[in-house]
């Protein structure tokens, strides 16, 4: 039991009425119909992703083992000399710091702004519909506006923001030349994109918080700030572990941003901001068209991923469950029920 | 709250569905109307968000050596849009239609399977018991971390496979569950749906399809509405593997934008009237769905 | 198991595909009875469709299709265009490493693409026709001609490369503006790269504004005429970057010009460099035919483009496009037959009506429509007998080996540290490629 709020004992929907009712035929089906219904409902998932996801997952397991050029195809099984290339590999290290220097500059930010954005979404506006909807926008436009007006944000000679800069007497920024500079443009970009669509979620969170709580908050004395920490914050804690897995799972998998970066999208001379992921689409598509490394390449972003998702899912469990008093609350009601 | 547990236990399934009404009800003393600070600074996020849309229209409406000469060419849209509107839809080379038709029908089917499975599985994962529950939701989030740029060359093998390069079904197919989804209702569902309803149902005698039907589904209505709407607007911008799957015979909105962008210079004048065109269905699905989106909550209530 | 193919994957997807196999043979058979029997055109031959696949605009219009189909009745074409060569790329490469299902009946490819794609030969129909003996200039067959003899594509267009130059900017600077005077200035037929730079330190001193674009642009003009940059021809073997002098002397002529400002520090296609066109950012330009299109477009508003009949160091080639047919396909015979119609040169000076892609063709590049064809953006230059010039200087295409764009890339590299970002001096920036070219393999 991972992800869920796991401190809270489920009581589960069959478990209690099962032992105390009479027995019979309608009963057995009922208890079949508690015990299958879960794996049924959640078949339809794996039995597509067994056929989708797990034979490619498969196929680049299979290949990383092996000598294989795109083009060429298989050749000799080489056991783990792809991963020991890549390990071996400068470049390889350079695109994990820059992912997850560029990971740090997105994801913190993204959440904070999210949340806050939301949190004033939750408030009771007029014409509701206008303002949620207008937060997603970004999300909704081609990449291709977005990066047009991007890059001419961030052009090194002539873009708006060094122009500005410079009208105002200061120097101009090497967002192309500048490792951390052209981090923060990358992040910058990830954060537009993603941060009204992460308002959404916490908002239908939001939402689905009581509102009696708030309620008995107001007659505390508590103010908008406080309810939000002590209510809001609890209340939405799987939301909020939601929103920081997924985003730390896409924010390691940076690509878009990085490829419409610059002419050759490859993170730049110095490679100072390519990322795993365009590392790993250069070794099979660029010059190496090393399928095996890439193969490589992604077994292992895979396992970073799924630690830092761990690490991360640790870290953010235990700074929700300290909030307040709430879970403690929680925790009598559903002990007084099952 | 615990007011709510005690009705559900002791009184049925009505009370408890006068308590969902009360749990979810949006106006109440403590929420009073916001303030002239929460408009100001929602306004300054909305300014940013519609900027690039604004811009898309702009470029639209200039001719390419103005958007070469100034980096914002000019700060009203105004009707030559409408020429490249018409080149877009009256070009020989595109067929504006049947992509409009193909971009629907993709868009629609995986977002409503994915809703039905997502939601599904999340309320197996968020409130029923079973033995693995833990470790199989850890893989179905484990899942998300697979590059997905890898894929590309297996899916292809396995799409030429079963003969449907060139069909929907290509796109389709694989789109149908995300893991994203699952997750997502999974813990929406955790917070939003007490136990106590499910067992009130329970008690009622309802099946546990039925209880998924009365119960969870109208409490995971807000949290559907918005994947539905997240992943119709995925699929709707989605390039890359319809670029690869599908051809110009039967395309996509986005395959039919990017063929604008041909030759070493790009006429962002035309690409962006393009663009506007292709996110325009979107902005009418939008003011639709949004409508749902705040009205979900009320309406769970009244079903629930 | 060492094979060039996956067998495996591939009977795969064949034995699933059996039945549509079964007919695609069929109508293989009678596409190539409709190839050998065209002029007569029998009515028993089964209508096919023959797919072909391009990239930006290779002047392939609906009209010159319809051509073909009114010829060849039982034969309807369609056009497929990307939108950038990279996304043709991408596209191409995936499905030939997946066996090869949902490829076009021909395929265009660039020059660039070839160093890969020669290495695996059987993907691709044998194009060697000896009825076409003759009809490109010889280095542009050789280049997609494998050790063994066997032709991958057919030449549609060449990039011969002239000098683009900024007369409104010379004039300023007290530099010549006729494009027969600045050709002399140069270095007229004799042009080296010295000239080249010298008059480009010339310029910098009367003016603030950079001499050429980009040093891995120039780079790459000057790269391209050594015949044998980076490998050894005869083993194929990469050659050691760090005792390659002659790379080495290039590049240190362009970091040198570098330090004196002579570059403007902008990457080719990048969004300083689209703007720097707007703002008067360098006076010249190496510039192949197909590149009079993106100056252009750039360029709206400014008028003093102009291009002179010269290029420094002999002649020199940059890009150019074949059509391939991929062995996979089922109508290869059929599309090969296309292929080579819309290669001739009656086809392709049409094309360079249309798009400016300059032809390969030898009648074509001699034809009256070409020699003739001017271009008013550039002061009315005579386009059509410039770049037949600078075609005519080309004396051969450059040995390019399967490592090729690999140490190439790792040379550019160097050089946009040095030119663009900025953020190392050339000796260090040269070690570290010589670093990163010994790692590559």
């Amino acid at each position: 039991m991972a992800v869920l709020t796991p401190q809270r004992s489920a009581p589960g929907s069959g478990a209690p009425q099962r032992e105390s009712r009479r027995l019979g035929f309608s009963q057995r089906l009922g208890r079949w119909d508690v015990k299958l219904s879960p794996y049924l409902y959640i078949s339809p998932f794996f039995i597509l992703f067994a056929i989708t996801g797990l034979f490619p997952l498969g196929y680049t397991a299979f290949v990383s083992v092996h000598e294989w050029s795109l083009l060429g195809g298989q050749g000799d099984f080489i056991g783990l000399q792809n991963f020991a290339d890549v390990l071996a590999h400068p470049t390889f290290w350079k695109s994990l710091v820059n992912t997850l220097s560029i990971f740090v500059f997105s994801s913190i930010p993204q959440v904070i702004i999210a949340i806050t954005i939301a949190a004033l979404l939750d408030q009771n506006l007029r014409s509701a519909t206008f303002w949620r909807m207008g937060v997603l926008i970004p999300y909704v436009v081609a990449p291709v506006a977005v990066s047009l007006i991007f890059g001419r944000l961030f052009a090194d000679q002539y873009g708006l923001i060094n122009s500005v800069l410079n009208t105002i007497g200061l120097d101009s920024i090497a967002w192309h030349g500048d490792r951390i500079a052209s981090h923060v443009a990358i992040a910058t970009m990830v954060n537009y994109r993603w941060m009204g669509y992460n308002a959404l979620i916490f908002l239908a969170a939001m939402q689905a918080v009581p509102r009696d709580l708030y309620e008995a908050a107001v007659i505390d004395g508590a103010g908008r700030v406080r309810q939000f920490f002590s209510i809001t914050v609890p209340q939405i804690r799987a939301t909020i572990i939601f929103v920081v897995i997924t985003s730390t799972i896409g924010g390691l998998q940076i690509f878009d941003e990085v490829r419409l970066f610059d002419a050759t999208g490859l993170g730049g001379p110095d490679r100072n901001w390519m990322t795993t992921v365009v590392f790993l689409y250069d070794t099979a598509w660029g010059n190496q068209h090393s399928l095996g490394r890439a193969s490589a390449v992604a077994w292992l972003l895979f396992l970073l991923i799924v630690v830092i998702g761990l690490v991360n899912f640790l870290v953010t469990q235990r700074i929700s469950s300290a909030g307040p008093t709430k879970k403690s609350k929680r925790k009598s009601n559903t002990g007084g029920n099952s | 709250m615990s007011s709510v547990a005690v009705t559900a236990q002791t009184a049925g399934p009505h009370a408890a569905k006068a308590a969902v009404r009360r749990r979810t009800r949006r106006s109440g003393s403590a929420t009073h109307r916001a303030g002239p600070v929460v408009y100001i600074l929602l306004g300054i996020v909305l300014l940013i968000s519609v900027f690039p849309l604004y811009f898309t229209l702009l470029l639209g409406s200039s001719d390419p050596v103005e958007i070469s000469r100034n980096p914002v060419p000019q700060w009203l849209p105004d009707t030559s849009l409408f020429t490249q509107f018409a080149t877009v839809i009256e070009s020989t080379q595109i067929n504006f239609w049947l992509a409009l038709g193909n971009s629907l029908i993709i868009a629609i089917v995986v977002s409503a399977s994915v809703v039905l499975f997502s939601t599904l599985a999340g309320y197996s994962f968020a409130k029923l018991r079973f033995r693995g529950r833990g470790p199989l939701l850890v893989f179905v989030i484990a899942t998300m971390a697979v590059p997905t740029q890898l894929g590309v060359i297996p899916m292809y093998i396995l799409m030429s496979d079963l003969g449907w390069i060139g069909k929907l079904q290509a796109v389709i197919v694989p789109a149908l569950v995300a893991a994203f989804g699952v997750f997502w209702m999974t813990q929406y569902l955790a917070e939003a749906l007490p136990y106590e309803l499910i067992e009130a149902a329970r008690v009622d005698g309802a099946s546990m399809i039925r209880t998924f039907w009365s119960i969870a589904l109208p409490a995971a209505r807000p949290a559907a509405a918005m994947l539905g709407l997240f992943t119709f607007v995925q699929q709707w911008t989605n390039y890359f593997w319809p670029s690869i799957v599908l051809s110009s015979e039967n395309p996509t909105l986005p395959l039919v934008v990017k063929s604008l962008q041909s030759n070493y210079f790009v006429d962002y004048s035309l690409v962006m009237g393009g663009v506007f065109l292709v996110t325009l269905p979107l902005l009418v699905i939008f003011a639709f769905v949004g409508k749902q989106l705040v009205a979900g909550i009320m309406q769970g209530a009244v079903k629930g | 198991m060492l094979s060039s193919t996956r067998p495996t994957r591939r009977t795969a997807a064949r034995t699933l595909q059996a039945t549509a196999g079964v007919a695609a043979v069929a109508l293989a058979l009678t596409a190539c009875g409709a190839a050998e029997g065209s002029e007569g055109g029998s009515e028993e031959d089964g209508p096919i469709t023959l797919k072909v696949a391009t990239f930006n605009d290779f002047g392939y219009t609906e009209e010159m299709l319809a051509e073909y189909t009114e010829e060849h009745p039982n034969v309807t074409v369609e056009h497929v265009k990307a939108a950038t060569t990279d996304d043709a790329r991408s596209n191409m490469t995936t499905k030939l490493a997946a066996g090869g299902e949902g490829l076009a009946d021909i395929e265009a490819i660039e020059v660039d693409w070839l160093p890969e794609l020669m290495q695996y030969p059987d993907l691709f129909t044998d194009m060697a026709d000896p009825e076409l003996d003759g009809r490109w200039v010889d280095w542009k067959v050789q280049q997609a001609t494998t050790p063994e003899g066997k032709v991958i594509g057919y030449g549609t267009d060449i990039g011969p490369e002239a000098i683009c130059y900024r007369a409104d900017l010379f004039e300023k600077a007290g530099l010549p503006t006729d494009r027969k005077e600045v050709a002399e200035l140069l270095g007229g037929d004799s042009a080296t790269w010295e000239d080249y730079f010298a008059a480009g330190r010339e310029f910098v001193k009367e003016s603030d504004v950079a001499w050429y674009d980009s040093a891995a642009g120039t780079f790459q003009g000057m790269v391209n005429q050594l015949p044998a940059a980076f490998e050894d021809p005869e083993s194929g073997e990469p050659k050691d970057l760090g005792e390659n002098t002659e790379v080495k002397g290039i590049y240190d002529e362009i970091t040198a010009s570098v330090d004196d400002e002579l570059s403007a520090g902008l990457e080719q296609w990048g969004d300083d460099w689209v703007a720097g066109f707007q703002n008067d950012a360098f006076a010249t330009m190496l510039c192949p035919a197909w590149m009079t299109g993106p100056i252009e477009q750039n360029s709206g508003g400014i008028e003093g483009w102009d291009i002179a009949d010269v290029f420094p160091g002999g002649g020199g080639n940059w890009g150019g496009s074949f059509l391939t047919v991929p062995a996979s396909g089922e109508n290869a015979e059929a599309a090969k037959e296309l292929a080579a119609w819309l290669t001739d040169p009656a086809q392709q000076t049409k094309a360079f009506e249309s798009a400016g892609t300059f032809p390969s063709q030898l009648e074509a590049q001699d034809s009256e429509a070409v020699q003739s064809f001017t271009n008013p953006f550039f002061n009315d230059a005579p386009v059509g007998e410039i770049f037949s010039t600078r075609a005519q200087n080309i004396d051969g295409a450059p040995y390019k080996g399967a490592n090729y764009f690999a140490i190439r890339d790792e040379v550019t590299n160097a050089l946009n540290r040095v030119d663009i970002t900025k953020s190392t001096d050339a000796e260090e920036s040269w070690t570290e490629a010589v670093e990163k070219a010994a790692a590559l393999g």
